[in-house]
């Protein structure tokens, strides 16, 4: 059971898709304005990321090896489009807060890669596990990003204003925002592993 | 049909809304390129090239293909198939005419399939609504271009820069993508000076 | 790679093609009713907001300077008189895009509401044509039961109710919107910019210029009609 939980905390830790194997990041920055689209762009994602995780670990003996690229963005393209279609249909708003980030899912990174790197060469029930962990993974990096971004930049979390008559820092929302707040993480992220580093050498 | 409009859509994507410093698209061939001047110089004009035919292709595929057999739902998917077959025919291309090139972009010539910026600007072009306008080819490989020619400009001065930055004191947890980032956010805000510009 | 390989390769591409394209088209099936109910609910839902308790008796589409038209007519009985009203929804080329909305306006001319239906312009600068101001917290919508004195508006929209179409909307910069100043504006038959964004400002004023315009062409050749 300890295995299991390792293989899902690695995406949340060791392996985070942003702040460790440097991937994902478009969507990580462009869609963290507001916390209730990083999370639900976090849903969407993981959605697609385990259902081609879990449909090319099915079909791995069967795959080519030289037309293997075409074949897995053909079963993640159709996941995503199978997202788009349902986001269009029930949640309307989501749709259009996200807006081009939905069918740019497709190429996020995060799903190819881990299609080439995990679920083509391991069992389906790894694959599901390695998904859950880089889907939760990628929403956390989403989710604390965008709370501070959405905190900072429009005074506002989940929709509702924060402090009444404070102007917040509209740069936060934009562009440079983004890649700040990512610096600065990314930063943190750095001291923090040198401590680590620093503290097992002493030992 | 007027250049003014071409020329504002040059203006904006290159300048105004650039892919990579107000859209935040295309960051991981970015970050990865942006290294060295003349890895970067030839990664754009190949992005560029790939940017101008992929928006010429998808717009015609939607318009001829997709709209008349009612699947526009099928977009992404067949989008990004004309994208992975572009960047291929690329690769061979400049396999073939500069060898170094090849070697010095690396990895990183396949991935211009999953850059966000190339499917981003196909899918734009579509959401621009130029699907029904006269001429509508011209500016989706107009905005194509532009925004190629936006994401290198992007490219190139980073690239600079960080070359600069190889030489200069930086603090240890700083070194490589937190740097980065943070010379990014600061290009950002130059580009936002663009924002409000009135053209015509 | 030999013909076996090329084959076999040709083959499992095939199939997941297919696998691909009948498990699209299912979706496509399952969700094109929700998606096209949607819009007539938004439809609704907006009329409902620019024409508050009038009910809506029909909608017209005439085409005008070669560009089709759409308003509807509504009508409701106050004091034993039947009142008309219509709606028409208008576009313009704001900084961004194209901000599309829709207006209430009476048979006198006046505007009874107003809602920016769609629109992509700078963030802290057009786009606070949508912004809501609140008294509400994030704190007293989650944590507190009793929540008092939450008035929503948004201002910008807001302000143009009670203008009259048949005169030219004055464009002022007294900054925000509020209560304060609603009656001078009024007179004035004026609205106030948005700090910083008087490019969408006029934009909006524009669209509802040229709507009211296109609104009395198509009644006068509904009437030569009749």
């Amino acid at each position: 059971m300890n295995n299991y939980f390792k293989e899902i905390f690695k995406g949340v830790w060791e392996k985070n898709p942003t702040f460790v194997l440097g991937i994902g990041m478009c969507p990580t920055l462009a869609v963290s304005t507001s916390v209730s689209n990083a999370i639900w762009m976090g849903i969407a994602t993981t959605f697609v990321l385990l259902c081609s995780n879990i449909l090319i670990s099915t079909i791995r003996e069967y795959v080519p090896s030289h037309v293997r690229i075409p074949i897995f963005i053909t079963i993640i393209a159709s996941f995503v489009i199978i997202v788009e279609l349902t986001l269009k249909a029930y949640q309307p708003s989501v749709y259009k807060a996200l807006g081009i980030f939905i069918p740019l899912i497709v190429v996020n990174c995060i799903i190819l890669g881990r299609a080439e790197e995990f679920a083509s060469k391991n069992t389906i029930l790894h694959s599901i596990l390695d998904a859950i962990g880089m889907g939760l993974g990628f929403t956390l990096n989403l989710t604390v990003l965008s709370a501070i971004r959405e905190i900072l930049g429009a005074n506002k979390l989940l929709g509702y204003q924060l402090i009444p008559g404070m102007k917040p820092a509209l740069l936060m929302v934009l562009a440079p925002g983004a890649f700040f707040t990512l610096g600065l993480l990314l930063w943190g992220m750095n001291v923090i592993k040198a401590r680590a580093a620093l503290f097992k050498r002493t030992e | 049909m007027e250049i003014k409009i071409l020329f504002t859509i040059l203006i904006s994507t290159i300048f105004i809304n650039n892919y990579v410093l107000s859209r935040i698209l295309g960051l991981c061939p970015y970050l990865g390129v942006s290294k060295k001047l003349d890895s970067a110089i030839g990664m754009g004009l190949a992005v560029i090239f790939v940017m101008t035919m992929a928006s010429f292709f998808t717009f015609i595929i939607y318009k001829l293909l997709l709209l008349p057999y009612h699947v526009e739902y099928l977009r992404t998917i067949a989008f990004i198939i004309v994208i992975a077959t572009l960047v291929q025919f690329v690769e061979m291309i400049i396999a073939k005419i500069s060898p170094s090139l090849y070697q010095a972009l690396g990895i990183f010539l396949p991935l211009i399939t999953t850059n966000c910026a190339v499917l981003g600007v196909a899918v734009l072009n579509i959401d621009s609504g130029y699907i029904t306008q006269q001429y509508g080819l011209l500016y989706s490989v107009t905005q194509g271009f532009g925004g190629g020619v936006g994401f290198t400009l992007a490219l190139i001065i980073m690239a600079g820069i960080r070359e600069r930055l190889e030489l200069a004191f930086i603090p240890e947890n700083l070194k490589g993508l937190p740097i980065t980032f943070i010379t990014a956010g600061l290009m950002a805000i130059s580009f936002l000076g663009f924002s409000g510009m009135k053209l015509f | 790679m030999n013909t076996f390989q090329m084959i076999k390769a040709i083959l499992v591409l095939t199939i997941i093609g297919f696998i691909a394209a009948f498990s699209l088209s299912f979706m496509n099936k399952l969700t094109s009713e929700p998606i096209a109910k949607q819009d007539q609910e938004k439809k609704l839902l907006s009329l409902s907001l620019v024409l508050p308790s009038y009910t809506i008796q029909k909608e017209n589409t005439v085409t005008i300077d070669g560009q089709p038209f759409t308003y509807w007519e509504a009508s409701k009985e106050e004091n034993s008189v039947i009142k008309k009203a219509y709606a028409f929804i208008t576009e313009e080329k704001g900084y961004g895009g194209t901000i599309q909305s829709i207006v209430g306006i009476d048979d006198t001319g006046k505007i009874l509401g107003f809602t920016i239906l769609s629109q992509s312009e700078t963030p802290g600068l057009g786009a606070r044509c949508t912004e809501i101001t609140s008294n509400e917290t994030f704190f007293d919508h989650f944590f507190k039961s009793n929540i008092t004195n939450t008035e929503a508006i948004q201002w910008f929209q807001v302000q143009f109710q009670g203008l009259d179409t048949n005169k030219p909307i004055n464009i002022l910069k007294k900054g925000d919107w509020n209560n304060t100043i609603k009656d001078a504006l009024l007179q004035q038959n004026a609205i106030t910019a948005i700090t910083g964004a008087t490019i969408t400002t006029k934009a909006v004023t524009l669209s509802i210029e040229k709507g009211a315009q296109k609104l009395k062409k198509a009644l006068t050749l509904h009437e030569v009609k009749q």
